[in-house]
């Protein structure tokens, strides 16, 4: 271990420890833009600058180790003087468009020019034009004009995805971030250029010019987009969801996440939930409270043969909700006819090499160890045989929260439609095909993972807690609300503050335009 | 779609030997496809070449966009490098240019009409102590006067 003094504060670190390293551990601010944590030492903002005692030149800290004995400082005049200047070169072709840069507010020129602002910028020369808008594909725009030329999103293309689509051409003032033949940024984890991109060059097309981010507030949660269970931030407001981003964790994610996974907060979001409960057939619909269905249900229970009843489970909820369902069913139905529907067979073993595992579900470990403790042990072939064979006439499902993931969704929910006399469906999610049955079916809003707790196990076994922070429907459900309901029992459904829901304004609400 | 002549594959793939790793090999490649492709480098040649040496397309364009003696448009029979930088231009290297643009029929600043002639103005190419000079292909020309340098060009074959 070394020991070191950074602004005065002592601390240890590990050999090869870099200087920026120790002031993060010494919880000291310095200024950076092209250093990332979760990148190679690039060397080019120097921004980072620091004083070591007995050495005449300043230093950057990114790419000096510790020695035993330092005593280093970004507190001195000597600094923060170069840091302004260093500053106002990186200012010097910007086109300073903050008003109109989606950017604003969280951009690292602002940030940085609030603490080591010039003030008086002393640069007459005229500034060097550079693309403006150029489109990289469905997810991305970029602007060259607002580059600083930090190479992090050229590092990241090129360590982290190793698709190396993002380079540096030109040179000088003229040097320019771009893609060969301007192709298309289109890989599954391109978005993390627009996160760590410390200025408005890369922005994400979903969602610019949306909400000013000063209007959101963010909350920590977990990815349910898959069996890895990424650690994320979710961006929300009164209106709804509006961007997911990733939130450091060494164990599952490291710094990143999938594109796909970015998208999830569109299936909480009210336009594709199902929003009432609803009673009936083709139609023919009965809507009414989520709870006041549960109770129905519970109602219609007692005169149906236990022995023809089934339950389908999807990995898609929490261990809480197993549990409470599993009770519910031992006890109210009491047969071994629980069958996990597998969404996406031919891919679920799949794994993409980074994060993106082929199991679309948060929770399938937690589900299959649930199923082995109340000895549930039916196959699918099993549930497919029994309908066929006219044996089962009401089917429970716990179906998708996000039906993307669900090719067969269609399909089999037709097809129940024709085998059943009831089905019982909880879901989170609008499906058109569940409004088409034939059968008697209850339809009951469940609540998605943004709007309870929940403890989720990823595909290593690591069980994760996700925390409800507001609700997107009122009267949805969780799982477990719905069992005791559904099991006919006093219970009091609990919610998190409610969100009022979109503005009507429909240019606001077009996604995907440039 | 391009292709390097056996010789040139081959001489791609030893300069790939030669340095510690291949991405050095980069310039000399990119000297190679320029010579073989009629003067410049076209983006097929890139993406070839990024086959070639398996290298991704981006660094080999980074390098190609970085200097300026490669060329990424075509170019005329005579590809001619005026240097304006300082010696060539307090010599008339910048009027020098002006001044066969011209002569050769050069209405855009960059091609002559009959395309026998492309004019680009360069940065010093470490000739100041006979400037002003330009570089005519692969032949540089020293100690210029605007006389001097028309009937050069004009007397080419
Ligand atoms: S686009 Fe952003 S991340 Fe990429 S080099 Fe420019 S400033 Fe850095
Ligand atoms: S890898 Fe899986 S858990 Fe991680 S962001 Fe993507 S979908 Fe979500
Ligand atoms: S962070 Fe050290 S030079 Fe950019
Ligand atoms: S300035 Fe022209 S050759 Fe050096």
């Amino acid at each position: 271990m070394l020991k070191c003094k950074i602004n005065g504060v002592e601390v240890e670190v590990k050999e090869g420890t870099t200087i920026i390293e120790a002031f993060k551990i010494a919880g000291q601010k310095i200024a950076h833009y092209c250093w990332h944590p979760g990148l190679s030492v690039a060397g080019v903002c120097r921004l980072c600058m620091v004083e070591i005692k007995g050495q005449p030149r300043l230093q950057i800290a990114c790419n000096t180790p510790v020695q035993d004995g330092m005593e280093i400082t970004n507190q001195s005049e000597q600094v923060k003087e170069t840091v302004r200047w260093g500053l106002d070169f990186h200012l010097i072709n910007h086109p300073l468009d903050c008003p109109i840069c989606d950017q604003a507010g969280e951009c690292g020129l602002q940030d940085q020019y609030m603490e080591f602002g010039l003030y008086t910028p002393e640069m007459a020369e005229p500034k060097v034009k550079k693309h403006k808008v150029v489109d990289l594909g469905s997810k991305i725009v970029l602007d060259t004009e607002r580059c600083i030329l930090c190479s992090r999103c050229v590092r990241f293309t090129a360590e982290v995805t190793k698709t190396y689509e993002l380079g540096i051409f030109n040179r000088g003032d003229r040097s320019e971030i771009g893609t060969f033949e301007n192709k298309p940024l289109e890989n599954n984890y391109a978005l993390n250029t627009v996160d760590i991109c410390p200025v408005g060059a890369l922005t994400s097309k979903d969602f610019r010019f949306r909400q000013r981010v000063w209007y959101l507030q963010e909350r920590e949660s977990i990815c349910t987009g898959c069996s890895t269970g990424c650690n994320i931030k979710i961006y929300f407001n009164e209106e709804g969801l509006f961007r997911i981003r990733p939130v450091y964790n060494e164990k599952v994610n490291g710094y990143w996440m999938c594109d796909e996974g970015r998208n999830i907060y569109k299936f909480v979001n009210k336009e594709n939930r199902l929003l009432k409960a609803k009673k009936g057939r083709k139609g023919e619909w009965l809507e009414m409270e989520g709870g006041a269905a549960a109770k129905d249900v519970a109602h219609h229970f007692k005169s149906l043969d236990k022995e023809r009843i089934a339950l389908v489970v999807t990995g898609q909820f929490s261990n809480e909700e197993y549990e409470a369902l599993f009770q519910f069913y031992k006890k109210n139905v009491g047969n071994d006819f629980v069958y996990h529907w597998i969404n996406n067979k031919e891919s679920f073993e799949d794994f993409d090499g980074l994060l993106l595992r082929g199991d679309r579900n948060p929770n399938t470990k937690g589900l299959l160890q649930k199923l082995e403790d109340y000895r549930y042990e039916q196959t699918w072939a099993h549930l497919e045989e029994n309908l066929k064979a006219g044996k089962i006439e009401t089917l429970i499902v716990a179906g998708p929260e996000n039906p993307l993931w669900f090719p067969d969704l269609k399909e089999k929910v037709q097809q129940w439609g024709i085998q059943l006399s009831h089905l019982i469906w909880l879901s989170s999610a609008k499906v058109q095909a569940v409004d088409e049955v034939e059968c008697l079916t209850w339809q009951i809003p469940l609540k998605t993972f943004f709007e309870k707790d929940g403890t989720y196990v990823n595909y290593q076994g690591l069980e994760q807690k996700s925390h409800r922070i507001a609700t997107i429907v009122p009267g949805a459900l969780s799982l477990s609300e719905a069992a005791h309901l559904m099991a006919g029992e006093e219970y009091k459904v609990d919610m998190a503050p409610i969100l009022k829901g979109p503005k009507k304004n429909y240019y606001v609400h077009r996604r995907g335009y440039l | 779609m391009f292709e390097l002549s056996k010789e040139g594959v081959e001489f791609v793939k030893k300069e790939m030997q030669r340095y510690e790793t291949k991405r050095s090999a980069i310039i000399p490649a990119l000297y190679k496809v320029q010579e073989e492709n009629g003067g410049w480098v076209s983006p097929e040649c890139v993406t070839y070449l990024s086959q070639l040496m398996d290298l991704p397309e981006v660094w080999i364009n980074e390098v190609l966009n970085f200097y300026t003696m490669f060329n990424k448009e075509p170019v005329g029979k005579y590809h001619v490098q005026v240097c304006c930088n300082v010696s060539c231009a307090m010599n008339g290297g910048r009027e020098l240019a002006d001044h066969l643009c011209k002569e050769l029929n050069i209405k855009d600043g960059r091609h002559s009409e009959d395309g026998r002639y492309t004019l680009s103005r360069v940065e010093c190419l470490g000739s100041c102590g006979t400037a002003p000079m330009m570089q005519v292909n692969d032949k540089y020309y020293e100690n210029l006067t605007k006389e001097s340098a028309v009937q050069i060009l004009k007397e080419l074959p």
